[in-house]
């Protein structure tokens, strides 16, 4: 019992990867949308697993936050807003889902032979590794201390024009979403 | 904790994913979510190089792709909730306005 219970917490990345592509699978073939919203409910929740289990704690709880509080719910509700007559895919240009499908899967063989090259090719180089712990000018802090360190010291400035960008997104999205004019 | 070769073929899956949702589906709240996928996979590749470097760089900039994310689904939903006003239809084979 405690050598399954090791084996799963040594795992754990994997086992969230898993549940993520099947998430993410299940929100690109679903027949109806709120299948696909459930799905990439699915598919954000074990991304903030996998964040979690890279050391990444603050970016997994703002992941869960941002992604599966907010997002999903905007989304569910146009969905709910737009869907309401179970509107069918129309099947204009649907002939370019096998050009769509060969192309992707052209991009993923020649991703899989470099994948290959690069781990058991003859060039194959040292494998990258991931370190226990972040540094910040010498010392070891907690993960959120650290991100805001980065956020607020290093990258103040990509930071200031995020804001800059969320204000203009804000009015954006009001303007364009606002009735036709009165 | 992981290798890292394991990090960078998920987030490759997960991104071609996203990109087998962008072509195929024709719903455009779908597409919006397969582009969110795309942006999460390469949030991972942030991330666990962030881990492989020991620098706090790849999460601070994890952050804000996160925030640019909310931003252009916000966009994103406010365009689609306007077409269906006017067009009503979200689905992007009968959006074709350019088309004189």
């Amino acid at each position: 019992m405690e050598s399954l219970l090791l084996k799963i917490g040594q795992n754990l990345f994997l086992i969230f990867a898993v549940m993520a592509l099947a998430g993410a699978a299940v929100m690109v073939f679903a027949r109806n949308a709120v299948h696909s919203v459930i799905g990439f409910l699915f598919a954000m929740l074990s991304v903030a697993g996998c964040y979690l289990s890279l050391g990444a704690e603050f970016m997994g709880v703002a992941q869960l936050l941002i992604y599966a509080g907010g997002i999903v719910v905007l989304f569910l509700f146009v969905v709910m807003l737009v869907e309401l007559s179970k509107a069918r895919e129309a099947r204009r240009f649907q002939g370019q889902t096998p050009f769509a499908l060969l192309l992707v899967g052209a991009g993923l063989v020649a991703f899989v032979g470099i994948f290959w090259q690069t781990i058991f090719g003859a060039s194959a180089t040292e494998p990258l590794t991931l370190s226990q712990n972040l540094v910040s000018h010498g010392e070891t802090l907690g993960n959120a201390q650290m991100v805001s360190r980065g956020l607020f010291a290093e990258y103040l400035l990509p930071f200031e024009i995020l804001s800059v960008i969320l204000l203009v997104a804000l009015v954006g999205a009001v303007v364009l979403a606002k009735a036709e004019r009165v | 904790m992981p290798s890292m070769n394991m990090v960078l073929i998920f987030s490759f899956l997960l991104f071609s994913l996203g990109v087998v949702g962008v072509l195929i589906r024709r719903n455009a709240l779908i597409i919006l979510m397969c582009a969110e996928l795309m942006l999460n996979a390469a949030n991972i590749n942030l991330i666990a190089f962030a881990r492989h470097s020991g620098t706090v760089a790849g999460q601070a900039f994890a952050l804000l792709v996160m925030g640019l994310a909310a931003a252009e689904v916000a966009i994103g939903l406010a365009i689609v909730v306007a077409l269906y006003r006017r067009k009503n239809t979200i689905t992007v084979d009968e959006i074709h306005l350019l088309k004189g």
